[in-house]
């Protein structure tokens, strides 16, 4: 898996080196990745697209043979590619309507003054075939100005998931940004889809970023809630009543291992939070009386109490930092967010507006200080707020769907997710960052909650 | 004929006494339900009076007390069982002169039925977050325990969870269906 903090360094450095990379422009690059396995992030991308001013132009992808499986996963990447780069909310784009006036191109020399002529500044082209089982897809991004190649990669692959190659294409273009792509992300959450009859039973899922793909992690026919990504995307920690009692498991996920992070320690344990260096683990714990804010080695190691305060302290979430944590405390009478050191101390309050602010979740970007929760506004309702960390200013994201909890944000820290409903119906949803676009995630059957956006 | 049906009866009321075991002469006479207290009862008009009785033979002879037939929760889920919820206000883990009152009732309850374990599970209404209501249903949970603890019983008998807002009873969103999720519920076992 590719290392997201590694990519994001990468790109931004550029910015600086823009000047001395320009003298690579001149040659067109075309790697060959082969999915699963990632090459890395290199060589470094050659341009930088400036978000809000380009605007691409995305044609079909033409198949290279006619046959149907070729045409098939042709469609595939058209769709998602168009869809994954819309999500990014950076961009515009030349409108089909447009795009169906310009002749059939040659994918090797396509006519820039076609593309220039209805406004675009980036073409995407992309190819594809199948041949004994196997795909792949080529991909090429122009300028539209100077005709060059920005980037061009070529994909290979299973045809049965063609999804795949657009989203990890649409990743490698977000690299001529100096954005994190979110496109290969995923999202893990709980439901009750697979519940045992009699039995209220949940178990949790992840998720393509798109809704697409769900897959199933745990298995134990228990309670099993508060699922919390490791930074490297491989391991999830959560919440499982297995034992009866609420405790802290890490689920090695690509190799099906479980590990009980918590022991036997009585109380509950729950509200897991993985540091951004993956080291560490936050949690709240009950364990000695009163639910506390613990800090323990991601193994569960040396734990540590923060918070003894006798209030119930939970909801612990990291700064990208790692060196600060905000939780939810009611010790001011009612539940609000309150900031601290990984030391417990330099307690401060963050949240004034309002008689229920919960389950905060920090901005993972070191761009955007900033901290989403679930708040409780005028009529009852719960809604998902943010809030200025250095001007406390509030902006509420959601209304007037039901109730809105539990916001994870994605890696980039320019989306966020978090789930929407009443009673036994729950859903997904995604929005950017100011929540001006809220999608409800085709996530499947069943009461979904608890997400948290993964790498 | 006569005495061998006397001692017939003399190995019935042994074997009752035999059966009702140990702890059984401290307990209080408690509701006798289920066969075996059936079977208990119906004892004294099977014994035939001897000529000569003595007070062991009278004291052999009581109520068959042995009433542990009890309903339990269901194994599985926790849910139902022979002890009712008690029901909290809205964010509060406050125990309501209703609630002690019904905790006192079983307080006595599990005096008469002292192979019976509680596991007091804490449970929210749907409002309110994930987190926040795990932890308001653990103090539910501990608050009720404590209460049956301080009436005397057993701390080993008692064990608390909380459930928070992960497993209402009512899935409704509204008052009522708030209301009755707003609970300590009592998962008994033996």
């Amino acid at each position: 898996m590719e290392q997201p903090a590694t990519r994001s360094k990468v790109s931004s450095g550029l910015l600086s080196r823009a000047a001395a990379v320009l003298a690579v422009l001149a040659a067109p690059l075309l790697d060959r990745a082969t999915w699963p396995v990632q090459v890395p992030p290199s060589p470094p991308p050659t341009f930088i697209v400036e978000p809000g001013f380009q605007r691409f132009a995305i044609p079909d992808c033409v198949p290279r043979r006619g046959d149907e499986a070729s045409r098939e996963v042709c469609r595939a990447i058209t769709q998602v590619l168009r869809a994954d780069l819309q999500f990014e909310n950076l961009f515009k784009f030349v409108p089909q309507s447009l795009m169906s006036a310009i002749p059939t191109m040659d994918p090797e020399a396509p006519n820039f003054t076609d593309w220039k002529g209805v406004g675009a500044s980036v073409l995407v082209v992309t190819r594809a075939q199948v041949t004994g089982g196997e795909a792949t897809v080529e991909v090429r991004v122009h300028s539209v100005d100077t005709g060059q190649a920005m980037l061009a990669k070529r994909y290979s692959g299973r045809t049965d998931n063609p999804r795949i190659f657009a989203h990890q294409a649409s990743d490698d273009i977000m690299t001529l940004t100096q954005y994190r792509g979110v496109a290969r992300s995923k999202i893990a959450f709980v439901s009750d889809r697979d519940a045992v009859p009699g039995r209220k039973t949940k178990e949790i899922y992840i998720v393509d970023y798109d809704g697409y793909n769900p897959r199933r992690v745990t298995v134990n026919r228990s309670l099993n809630i508060l699922p919390n990504w490791s930074p490297d995307g491989r391991s999830l920690a959560y919440v499982s009543y297995r034992r009866g009692n609420p405790d802290i498991f890490l689920a090695a996920i690509y190799e099906g291992r479980s590990t009980d992070l918590t022991g036997d320690k009585g109380g509950a344990a729950f509200a897991p939070s993985i540091s951004p260096d993956g080291k560490r683990i936050a949690f709240a714990s009950s364990r000695a009386g009163n639910m506390d804010i613990w800090v323990a080695g991601v193994d569960g190691s040396n734990p540590r109490r923060l918070t003894s305060t006798g209030s119930l302290d939970t909801a612990p979430t990291w700064s990208p930092t790692g060196q600060e944590i905000a939780f939810t405390s009611d010790r001011s009478g009612t539940p609000q967010i309150y900031v601290m050191d990984t030391e417990g101390l330099n307690v401060r309050r963050l949240t004034t507006v309002g008689n229920w602010n919960d389950a905060p979740s920090w901005n993972p970007s070191k761009q955007f200080s900033e901290i989403a929760y679930t708040a409780r506004l005028e009529g009852g309702g719960f809604d998902i707020a943010v809030v200025d960390i250095a001007t406390r200013q509030v902006r509420q994201l959601t209304q007037g769907r039901g109730s809105c909890e539990y916001p994870s944000w994605a890696p980039s820290g320019r989306h966020l997710t978090f789930a929407c409903g009443r009673g036994s119906k729950w859903q997904i949803a995604v929005a950017d960052r100011l929540g001006q676009t809220i999608t409800m995630l085709p996530a499947g059957p069943g009461k979904n909650e608890q997400p948290d956006w993964g790498p | 004929m006569f005495r061998r049906l006397n001692v017939a009866g003399l190995v019935l009321v042994l074997a009752a006494s035999l059966a009702a075991g140990c702890g059984g002469k401290k307990r209080p006479p408690a509701v006798a339900t289920g066969a075996g207290a059936e079977s208990g009862r119906t004892l004294p008009s099977e014994v035939p009076q001897p000529v000569e009785t003595g007070p062991d033979v009278r004291a052999v002879d009581t109520e068959g007390a042995r009433g542990e037939d009890f309903t339990m929760s269901d194994p599985e889920t926790g849910e139902g069982g022979p002890l009712e919820d008690v029901r909290f206000e809205y964010d509060s883990a406050a125990l309501t002169d209703q609630a002690r009152s019904t905790l006192e009732k079983h307080a006595l309850w599990l005096q008469n039925h002292r192979d019976a374990k509680v596991l007091v599970e804490g449970h929210c209404d749907e409002r309110g977050t994930v987190e926040y209501n795990l932890a308001l249903g653990e103090k539910r949970a501990r608050a009720a325990r404590d209460y049956l603890a301080s009436l005397g019983v057993a701390s080993d008998r008692l064990r608390s969870v909380s459930y928070g807002k992960e497993r209402p009873l009512d899935s409704g969103s509204n008052e009522s269906a708030w209301a009755r999720n707003r609970r300590a519920h009592f998962a008994v076992s033996r």
